[in-house]
């Protein structure tokens, strides 16, 4: 055994296994990472957020150049006072906990102040959820092994949904836990999904149809309600949740939103084996060890959790669940491990670019200074994108 | 059951579980290969009020080769499935080595018993060595990573399974009997004592029937790996195996060495058709003459 050899079982995948044992699949711990498709699926989405976010931060009714909001995103007086950035990351209060400083903290430019505390957080948060819908995505097309599957088809958003409508029409004092409210509701009907589904264990087919079930029966239900909406305001602002929104998000929603997402992504990258070996197929799984039952359960559940995350942030966001994952393996291939770590991009470039529609598109079209929910700019941008998809290649995801 | 007299050795069939094991094959039985053995075995499906296997029990030569033949709908895949834990048995047990498949750890299982399934799916982008490695999946923990040993496995899978040709290739542009060679690498990988194969040539051109006949006939000169395998092929069974189990409406109907279970009484009364079998020196060659109408 090479066991003795200090550079043996290094993270450089540089171990000899004589001639007849050339290498492992993987070339150490993070060799796979190091895949020059997923380096410029990467590059590139990175380079979409940064240019998306850049134009985010820009324009608005406190407009500046290019030149002004790059130098307030990368003020220093931000960027290298640790106060400021725990005030905005973790709130006042703790970071006054954290830090023991109670005097004022520095004044910032007006533009610093404008790019920091209202347009930055709204980028931010669009990253965190288009992360968490893509990895949710990509987890459900796997444990269903169906291609149409996203991060709602498990009853998730229907359940979100219904909920999102009672609290607003019948209990209005609850409008301020909606957010958790709804998360709760995507979750709770996910349950009721699998329930339904269980008979002596699930299949993908029933977990499907039973969410198609739950889905109709919660979505019959949520339709009704509008009915009883007395208030105009109250069915816009229904509606911003069903289809997702980014408007009004804060360091708030960053601050809700990125401990789950951080568990949620975390989980996701530490099952994508498990979902790799669920892709040979449930018998095949089986035949291999692995307690299908359970490994399934709590891979749903994880990207319940991601889904949920999203949800309580941006409401309902359809479309980049369903697409960012299909790109993300046209671009790098079926390895789940791969394919969660490329969603970790592309779904922000996704979700962050469409925002720029949602935020400044009304604007340039009709000169009103009105926003629409984000949610509508990723079915526009997404089903073309996906039909694009379906005409170049025959097997559309290769699951 | 005028059937349960096929068998000219006349074995008891009404209970006897270790017959196999322990009548002819006992000589060259190797001792440290493991042992697989259904008790009784009840095994139907949650869809169907009948069980498909009633009360039948199997037990493999230990590093030995036990085909398992019968005509479409005989209860052989079923059988096949209940040994290798993926149907729970309604009644009976399976042991494999003294323990209860059913009671032990999913993956202790896997690493003991390997199932080469009918149909396998898998990603057209991955590639053979990818998928070999998936053998491997049972020997890991939750975290650990492939190691110098999971190495060699995969490579001495690919070597046994004659795929080292293909081994960069992906998966979705191999023709049928590549992908089986593939796939057949992949639980020679999992390295374990006992291996179950579900019709591993049908649906195969010759050439590749004969390579998979002939990985199976290596594992059966190493004798240190237990297979069960179901053929559609009763020649073949007759030639590949030690025994040759034969299943008719979910009962075992003859059991024995393949010059004494390949007969033509067999094959008129278990697969309905009159035939030649005559012996040869690479076992018993069938001639099938026509299909038998009526009961």
């Amino acid at each position: 055994m090479s066991g003795d050899e200090p550079t043996a079982g290094g993270a450089t995948g540089s171990v000899d296994y004589g001639d007849s044992a050339r290498r492992p699949a993987e070339g150490g711990r993070l060799g796979w990472l190091f895949d020059p498709r997923l380096l410029l699926v990467a590059g590139g989405s990175v380079a979409v957020v940064a240019l998306a976010g850049l134009v985010q931060v820009s324009f608005g009714t406190y407009s500046m150049t290019a030149a002004q909001a790059w130098r307030a995103v990368l003020d220093p007086a931000v960027l290298f006072d640790p106060r400021w950035l725990l005030n905005f990351l973790v709130g006042e209060e703790l970071m006054r906990a954290i830090t023991g400083f109670q005097g004022a903290l520095p004044e910032l430019t007006r533009e610093t102040l404008v790019v920091w505390n209202i347009r930055l957080p709204r980028v931010l948060v669009g990253a965190i959820v288009g992360m968490n819908l893509a990895v949710s995505g990509a987890i459900f097309q796997a444990v269903t092994r169906n291609e149409l599957a996203s991060p709602f088809i498990l009853g998730v958003s229907s359940g979100a949904g219904l909920m999102i409508l009672l609290t607003l029409v019948v209990f209005g004092g609850l409008s301020a836990f909606l957010p958790l409210i709804a998360a709760v509701g995507g979750s709770v009907a996910f349950l009721l999904v699998y329930a339904i589904a269980w008979k002596n264990g699930t299949s993908p087919v029933r977990l499907v149809l039973a969410g198609v079930i739950v889905g109709t029966v919660f979505n019959s239900l949520q339709t009704g309600l509008f009915f009883f909406a007395d208030d105009i305001s109250v069915v816009q602002s229904a509606i911003q949740w069903t289809t997702g929104s980014l408007t009004g998000t804060d360091w708030e929603q960053v601050r809700m939103a990125l401990p789950w997402t951080l568990v949620a992504l975390v989980l996701s990258l530490a099952g994508a084996r498990q979902l790799n070996l669920l892709l040979l197929g449930e018998q095949t799984a089986k035949a291999l060890g692995m307690s299908i039952e359970r490994v399934r359960f709590a891979l749903s559940g994880v990207a319940v959790l991601a889904a949920a995350a999203s949800i309580a942030v941006a409401g309902i966001v359809s479309f980049v669940g369903l697409i960012v994952p299909h790109v993300v393996r046209t671009l790098v291939g079926s390895d789940y491990k791969r394919v969660i770590v490329g969603c970790l991009f592309v779904g922000p470039a996704l979700l962050v670019g469409a925002d720029v529609g949602a935020r400044l598109g009304m604007g340039v079209i009709t000169g009103a200074d009105a926003q629409v929910p984000v949610g509508i700019v990723t079915g526009l941008v997404g089903g073309p994108y996906f039909l694009y998809l379906m005409r170049r290649q025959q097997n559309v995801g290769d699951l | 059951m005028s059937i349960e007299r096929v068998n000219a050795t006349d074995r008891d069939e009404s209970g006897g579980s270790n017959d196999i094991a322990g009548a002819r094959g006992s000589d060259d039985a190797a001792t440290d290969a493991s042992d697989l053995d259904g008790q009784s075995l009840v095994l139907g499906y949650p869809s169907a009020p009948e069980p498909v296997i009633d009360g039948e029990s199997i037990a493999a030569e230990p590093g030995a080769v036990t085909a398992l033949v019968g005509p479409n709908g005989s209860g052989k895949s079923t059988l096949l499935k209940g040994l290798a834990n993926q149907i729970a048995p309604d009644d009976g047990s399976v042991l494999l080595d003294g323990r209860d498949v059913h009671s032990m750890d999913t993956k202790a299982l896997a690493r003991k018993l390997g199932l080469l399934s009918q149909e396998s799916t898998s990603p057209d982008s991955i590639t053979v060595e990818e998928l070999v490695y998936h053998g491997r999946y049972p020997h890991r923990g939750f975290f650990e990573r492939t190691t110098e040993a999971d190495a060699r496995a995969v490579e001495r899978a690919i070597d046994l399974a004659g795929c080292g040709h293909l081994r960069d290739r992906e998966v979705g542009s191999l023709s049928g009997g590549q992908k089986q060679l593939a796939w057949i690498a992949l639980v020679l990988a999992q390295d374990t004592d006992v291996l179950l194969l579900d019709e591993p040539t049908t649906f195969l051109d010759l050439h590749h029937q004969m390579e998979v006949m002939e990985i199976i006939e290596t594992l059966r000169s190493d004798s240190e790996v237990t297979v069960v395998v179901v053929l559609h092929d009763l020649e073949q069974a007759a030639r590949i195996a030690d025994r040759v189990v034969a299943l008719n409406d979910g009962e075992i109907r003859a059991r024995g060495p393949p010059e004494e279970v390949v007969t033509e009484d067999l094959l008129s009364e278990v697969f309905r058709v009159d035939a030649h079998v005559v012996d040869t020196d690479r076992g018993p060659r069938v001639t099938p003459l026509r299909a038998r109408h009526g009961e």
